[in-house]
């Protein structure tokens, strides 16, 4: 890639395409292909363009659409076939640092955090800004959907997660303990929601039952900050990214 | 500050898109927490089982439990 730091990749949901980018200011899309002649690299399409860098990108619901966040303030949908601006999202009055889209059946609303420590929920089709929520201290680093759509978690570098109900429109839960003083850099759910992963800067996972507001679990034995986390598609297991430049699968 | 009957006539706007973005925001329709909090428990509780994290896995399907017992030398 083009570039010197990679900051956000997304699968495409048919497993085809892997979108990318950085500190580019762009997202790209590459194809994938099993054939190991082909130049995968000549067959890149730039499809967002943003006027700093691209922090975050997620596949809509099928290979043609992509959302964007940047460090410019705003987000963005675009057609991946033209690379034309869909429609976009103004409102953070920081960087935005995070997104991720509403579970299919809820509905065309995705929620993005920044740097302003606020998370703002959105309707992708009109653009509009339809709730948003100020009560972390810190850049908001991660927002993830809660598995039934009427809930999100957030990570900030306030060394907490919280979460939000849509639904009540508030902050329901703040997932904290004095003892942990370093921001988290990325959080989701097992498949039921019961479980919080959150990954931290003092390079520990800590897991949290949702409903109870305590924490189940510490995980050690990454050798430096974890930077980002994702729990797989069956549940069975998660994956943690590091700046010790290892992924481990946690089971 | 050059142009700064500008400024004051771009900060009324910027008020004024503020003041429209509160009131959408305020015309949602809201929900006791009560209630919705009970459907996040419900979830929880519905998909329990269908959580492996949560439930664990059977020895037998596990592939990557320890096949041997340790031996301290």
């Amino acid at each position: 890639m083009p570039c010197t730091w990679v900051m956000a990749c997304a699968y495409a949901p048919s497993g085809c395409a892997v979108a990318c980018g950085g500190l580019d200011n762009k997202c790209s899309v590459y194809p994938l292909s099993l054939d190991k002649n082909e130049n995968l690299a000549a067959k890149k399409k730039s499809v967002a363009m943003h006027t700093n860098y691209l922090s975050a990108c997620s596949f809509t619901n099928s290979d043609m659409q992509i959302l964007t966040s940047s460090g410019d303030g705003t987000c963005a949908l675009w057609d991946v076939e033209s690379g034309q601006l869909l429609q976009s999202f103004h409102g953070h009055a920081a960087d935005v640092l995070c997104l991720d889209l509403a579970p299919s059946e809820t509905g065309n609303t995705f929620v993005s955090g920044g740097c302003d420590k606020k998370v703002n929920v959105w309707d992708m089709r009109s653009g509009q800004c339809i709730q948003s929520f100020e009560t972390h201290e810190s850049d908001i680093n991660s927002v993830r959907y809660y598995p039934s759509g009427d809930a999100f978690a957030s990570g900030s570098d306030d060394a907490t997660c919280r979460l939000y109900d849509l639904r009540a429109d508030r902050e329901v839960a703040i997932y904290s303990k004095e003892s942990i003083i370093f921001g988290v850099s990325s959080v989701d759910f097992s498949l039921s929601g019961r479980l919080l992963f959150g990954g931290y800067n003092d390079y520990t996972i800590n897991v949290w039952d949702v409903l109870k507001g305590t924490r189940v679990s510490i995980l050690f034995g990454h050798e430096n900050r974890v930077s980002t986390l994702r729990v797989s598609p069956d549940g069975t297991a998660f994956c943690t990214g590091s700046w010790d430049h290892t992924l481990r699968i946690w089971a | 500050l050059s142009g700064k009957m500008c400024s004051s006539s771009n900060s009324i706007i910027q008020a004024q898109k503020l003041v429209d973005q509160l009131q959408i925001e305020a015309g949602m329709e809201r929900f006791k927490i009560s209630l919705t909090a009970a459907d996040l428990v419900q979830y929880c509780q519905e998909h329990r089982r269908s959580d492996p994290l949560l439930t664990g896995i059977s020895a037998s399907s596990n592939p990557f439990k320890d096949k041997k017992t340790c031996v301290l030398l």
